[in-house]
């Protein structure tokens, strides 16, 4: 049992090998010290070497699709679930370990997330910036990938009748892609939201205390919920279209876009892994 | 637009500083036809005076300031007097509210009677304050909301937005800079920031690392020297391209710290108030970034403006 439980967190010879090549990699690709983000290459790879284990051997992730994703800068767009951003990092972890070239993804966080002490800063040196306009746009300029999740708090924070019914996206991602003419790569995780299996929002209390979400949960510890991370065809934005085109505009490629995603989702539900909080496994 | 090589008199404000002086000095070299007036309210006695240069001691809200106006039809004026806010109390905020604040309209009064050709006026990037929802790279027309969470610092605020108001206001009598350096350090330099970083087991936080953009205060100088030459009318942010968090600045520097959360030096920094001047302001900015776009001043002066780069900037600032 306690052998078990140690092999979670360290890696075979052969993906320790892999490892090696990926730092390599990331270092080759990344300049050595910190960009004005926060991002710490050196300290970016130690934490990296803590969450691959976990992510091979306890989420133990496979990703499709790795075919779609070329060596450019890329909107990464995700659906949400899971209750924490745990979605988050494991497809941070894709992207460097699973994809080729290696790339440190960008994800934009809430505004609340950047004042938290301790975790703030780690994960700014992971990569992570604040959910800013400026901010995406000058990563995307200077070739960075950037990784939103359009549903916001409300995708992350369900309760388990609403779990994989995407919230509609907001639009502010699309206008900065059409200002940038980045291409959107569409992602959809699987098994996330069985990590809390049970939990109830209190909305009414929620907004009294003014908190993001307020989960009740049977368990606050994440559950070895198998994931898959689809990886969809990347989407251009059409001819015309630029960052003060009309909503109307801008929503119609939105809403394909939340299509896209949610095809790749049902995709996924249906080939899922057996886990005992989603019962059968597959989706009948 | 008017530049070095046209004008015959410079006046410099706040002229005893470290940086007045360096840029004194540049300007003196490289132009010995130029005569430079230096004024300041602090001792001028200690400086060292060259040819062209000389310096005088008084205030600049005073009657005899306005005679030197009058008497010496200057040519251009360079502002770098701004008091520093690195002292809360409150007889340093109503004397940095009458040189600041008065101070300031008097000088722009003054440059615009006298048919001044050219005004720089330093502020600084204390003015965009330091938020944890700040973006990276914030631009010229961003808000400044310095003195939202410190009042103490509404002196800075509204000192740029006097200087910006009367820029604008006078754009077509007379070229007016206005430049929001970042944190300028090194050896003659002796603000908040430069002796936050120089002086040994001094709190830093162990939960917050921001990053900072320093500048040389050599490179500081010529910058201020290029745009007297070739920059027009304006607000610019000064600022290297390359950042450093402040944990690696300390580091790189050598100088031993105490690593202590930062809930903590909040509550500690309330207790020191009592006893002694201490600008809590600064906490923010050990906590939170606030890093400039500099790609406005970039557009005028060329891409490469600094020769040394943070690590460089803080192993002069070890030679002090």
């Amino acid at each position: 049992m306690l052998d078990k439980l140690a092999g979670i967190f360290t890696l075979s010879e052969n993906e320790k090998k892999k490892f090696r090549k990926i730092e390599e990699a990331l270092l080759e690709r990344y300049p050595i010290g910190e960009d004005p983000w926060g991002l710490n290459v050196n300290k970016a790879r130690k934490s990296l070497k803590k969450i691959y284990p976990i992510y091979k051997h306890y989420f133990k992730v496979r990703v499709f699709g790795k075919e779609n994703v070329e060596d450019k800068p890329y909107m990464v767009t995700s659906n949400h679930t899971g209750q924490i951003a745990i979605d988050g990092m494991l497809l941070s972890t894709a992207f460097v370990m699973d994809v080729f070239p290696p790339r440190i993804l960008r994800p934009m966080v809430e505004r609340f997330f950047t004042a938290l002490p301790f975790i703030a800063p780690w994960a700014a040196e992971g990569g992570s910036v604040l959910g800013d306009r400026t901010n995406a746009l000058n990563l995307l300029k200077k070739g960075q990938s950037v990784m939103v999740f359009p549903e916001g708090v409300k995708g992350i924070a369900k309760s388990t009748p609403d779990y994989y019914k995407m919230k509609p996206f907001t639009r502010g991602f699309y206008r900065m892609c059409a200002a940038t003419g980045t291409e959107i790569l569409p992602i959809a995780i699987v098994g996330a939201e069985e990590f809390f299996p049970y939990v109830y929002h209190p909305r009414m209390i929620q907004k009294a205390l003014g908190l993001p979400a307020l989960p009740l949960s049977l368990n606050y510890f994440p559950l070895p919920s198998p994931v898959d991370i689809y990886i969809g065809k990347p989407i251009k934005i059409p001819e015309g279209l630029d960052q003060d085109s009309p909503d109307k505009d801008i929503d119609e490629q939105v809403f394909q876009i939340e299509k896209v995603i949610k095809d790749l989702v049902d995709e996924g539900l249906k080939n899922r892994r057996p886990f005992f909080a989603n019962q059968t496994g597959p989706k009948k | 637009m008017i530049s070095l090589k046209d004008v015959k008199k410079i006046l410099i404000i706040g002229a005893g500083g470290g940086l007045a002086k360096l840029t004194a000095s540049l300007i003196a070299q490289k132009y010995p036809d130029i005569c430079i007036h230096g004024v300041d309210p602090r001792d001028t006695d200690f400086l060292v005076k060259k040819d062209n240069i000389k310096y005088q001691r008084m205030k600049y809200t005073r009657g005899n300031f306005e005679r030197l106006f009058r008497e010496k039809s200057f040519d251009m004026v360079l502002h770098l007097g701004r008091l520093s806010h690195a002292q809360s109390d409150q007889a340093s905020l109503s004397k940095r509210l009458d040189l600041n604040l008065m101070g300031t309209s008097k000088i722009l009064e003054l440059c615009l009677k006298q048919q001044v050709k050219k005004v720089l006026i330093m502020s600084t990037y204390h003015v965009y304050g330091a938020l944890h929802d700040n973006p990276v790279f914030i631009p010229e027309d961003y808000p400044l909301k310095a003195s939202i969470k410190y009042p103490e610092l509404r002196d800075v605020v509204e000192m740029d937005q006097i200087a910006t108001n009367w820029m604008w206001k006078n754009q077509n009598q007379i070229e007016t800079i206005v430049l929001r350096p970042c944190s300028i350090i090194g050896p003659q330099i002796k603000n908040t920031m430069s002796q936050y970083l120089t002086t040994p087991y001094v709190p830093v936080p162990v939960d917050f690392n921001p990053m900072f953009q320093f500048i040389h205060e050599f490179d500081m100088a010529k910058v201020i020297i290029k745009c007297l030459d070739r920059v027009p009318t304006g607000i610019f942010n000064v600022a290297p391209d390359e950042v450093i968090s402040l944990r690696d600045a300390k580091d790189h520097l050598k100088v031993p710290y105490m690593p202590v959360p930062i809930f903590i030096l909040e509550q500690a920094a309330k207790i020191v108030k009592m006893a002694w001047s201490f600008p809590d302001y600064f906490i923010n900015y050990i906590k939170y970034s606030c890093i400039i776009d500099n790609s406005e001043l970039k557009k005028h002066i060329g891409e490469d403006f600094c020769r040394f780069g943070p690590k460089e900037t803080l192993e002069l600032l070890k030679l002090d």
